[in-house]
């Protein structure tokens, strides 16, 4: 059982309006890895992950995880599987009315029927485990950026899941904190065995924790492979993503005109 | 030409998803038996929906009920019907005023905190985190939000009605002179138990029903961005109270107006 994959994505389609963001897309999780998902931006990486999650519907293909079908489950069914899934989002996404401490015991409350004395326990050792235990007493407008996502973080694992999926947890982080999140991703990985997702596209941070890398660009896989592999691969859409030039086969400048004669004028009235 | 068919078609549609959404989330969010929990999260709504919208709801309820004792008076007293100022301001009161001004300040007060409040649940990802940890944001965000605003809106009309009639008599009586027992004595021979004040409360429940569902909607269905929660509140206050005027008139007519 632990050779099998944890997710699946079998030619995954999904559009948005007129635009089509996922055009037969393919991808294997591996239990108890890392597994990084990259890309430019707009490339529908956390739409992704709202697939994986099974809150938006593909328009076609199948995600498995831990072989059921995620979007053939009835929402009963769905919500209980969530509940083997954590979910780190950009934002944090605390709950802005309840504390801290609430916040993390909030999944303990609604899903066990623990009682008090070792709800707080766990709480404190989730707290704990991202190095909040202080700041339990805290609203979460109280936070600083980073504060708020280990707080998310220690809310994500506070059930103990099979599955975490980091939406850009490093985004708009000082160096400090970027540090303590790359450390924490790892070490929760390392601690519980729990097979990670990160989305993002902080190249540096991410290919030092992850096992194993897919790159995705125009609704598809455009690369994969471990970082050692993708840091010398030769392709130069894959090259000019990884070392962040910025000019190559995805061009600095937006579609135009010919400098020269738009400088002169003939082009047009603007 | 085909443009403009093209565009009424996509309204139609649009209009239509959009009403099958709210009734959609009205029923999965309404229905169901209340837990502890949600009887707390419930209570805790009451206090943020009905309570605080408390004192601009009596405030104005006082100087309804006061201009309405001052203008009925100038105009009464013309005919030398002075004693039947009290029948008249709870008659206005009590089927009219008290229900739809309530109505109004409500969507104003407390619909407009709703949407808002949703929609940035919304758009910091709060409702998404919550789905993601399996617990459905219909049951636990919409559904406590949409029950409060339903119980709280009678219960400020009522509050509404009460002091209003105590800022007519404070003009008529105390004030302009009129004689206080035929004040009250006219005002309990002519309000009617059920043509009055029931009538006045069922008006009261159906536009609680419908300010709540327009506000709790346009919360859940918002686009996520700053610019979306200012138009969805915008909108909120616009639909509710457009919808309560609407739909005085015809409640009115049907209670009334000696069509039913």
């Amino acid at each position: 059982m632990t050779d099998s994959p944890l997710i699946e994505v079998e030619g995954l389609r999904f559009s948005r309006g007129e635009t089509e963001i996922f055009r037969g897309l393919d991808m294997v999780v591996p239990r108890g890895k890392i597994t990084a998902i990259m890309g430019p931006s707009g490339t529908g990486k956390t739409t992704l992950l709202k697939l994986i999650g099974g809150q938006l519907v593909p328009d076609a293909g199948r995600v498995r995880i831990a072989g059921e079908d995620v979007h053939g489950l009835s929402r009963k069914a769905l919500f209980r599987l969530r509940r083997r899934m954590g979910m780190l989002f950009q934002s944090g996404a605390l709950f802005s009315d309840l504390d801290v401490f609430e916040n993390v015991a909030f999944p303990l409350r609604v899903h066990t029927d623990l009682p008090e004395s070792m709800v707080r326990d766990l709480v404190l050792m989730k707290l704990q485990a991202v190095g909040l235990r202080g700041a339990r007493g805290l609203m979460p407008s109280e936070l600083s950026g980073g504060m708020a996502r280990r707080v998310a973080l220690a809310r994500a694992i506070a059930l103990d899941p099979d599955l975490i999926l980091y939406d850009e947890p490093f985004v708009g982080q000082d160096p400090i904190s970027m540090g303590v999140l790359v450390q924490l991703i790892r070490r929760l990985n390392d601690a519980l065995g729990l097979t990670a997702v990160v989305v993002s596209h902080d190249i540096k941070e991410t290919l030092s924790i992850a096992d194993y890398v897919y790159v995705i660009a125009d609704g598809r896989v455009m690369a994969q492979g471990t970082p050692q592999s993708l840091d010398v691969d030769r392709d130069p859409r894959v090259s000019q993503f990884i070392h962040g030039e910025p000019d190559g086969p995805v061009p600095f400048h937006y579609p135009a005109m010919d400098f020269h004669d738009d400088l002169l004028g003939t082009g047009g009235p603007r | 030409m085909t443009a403009l068919i093209r565009r009424l078609g996509r309204m139609g549609c649009d209009l239509t998803e959009g009403l099958g959404q709210a009734t959609l989330l009205l029923v999965q969010s309404a229905v169901g038996v209340p837990s502890a929990e949600g009887i707390r999260l419930w209570l805790r709504q009451m206090y943020f929906v009905g309570v605080l919208s408390l004192a601009i709801v009596l405030v104005s309820g006082l100087f309804i009920g006061m201009v309405l004792g001052l203008q009925g008076y100038t105009i009464l007293v013309d005919f030398g019907a002075e004693d039947a100022l009290g029948q008249m301001v709870a008659l206005s009161l009590l089927r009219e005023l008290a229900p739809v001004v309530a109505a109004l300040l409500f969507a104003g007060r407390a619909g407009s905190a709703l949407t808002a409040e949703i929609g940035l649940m919304k758009a910091t990802e709060q409702l998404t985190s919550m789905e993601m940890i399996g617990v459905d944001p219909l049951r636990r965000v919409v559904a406590p939000r949409l029950w409060a605003g339903f119980v709280a809106l009678p219960l400020l009309t009522i509050g509404f009605g009460v002091i209003g009639v105590w800022g007519g008599e404070l003009v008529g009586v105390k004030w302009l002179g009129v004689f206080e027992g035929s004040y009250w004595g006219n005002m309990q021979a002519s309000v009617e138990f059920v043509d009055d004040v029931l009538n006045g409360l069922i008006k009261s429940l159906v536009f609680a029903l419908v300010v709540t569902w327009i506000a709790v909607y346009q919360g859940y269905a918002l686009v996520p961005t700053s610019e979306g929660i200012a138009r969805a509140t915008t909108r909120t206050v616009v639909y509710a109270s457009l919808a309560v005027l609407g739909l005085d008139f015809v409640l009115t007519a049907l209670m009334f107006g000696g069509l039913a």
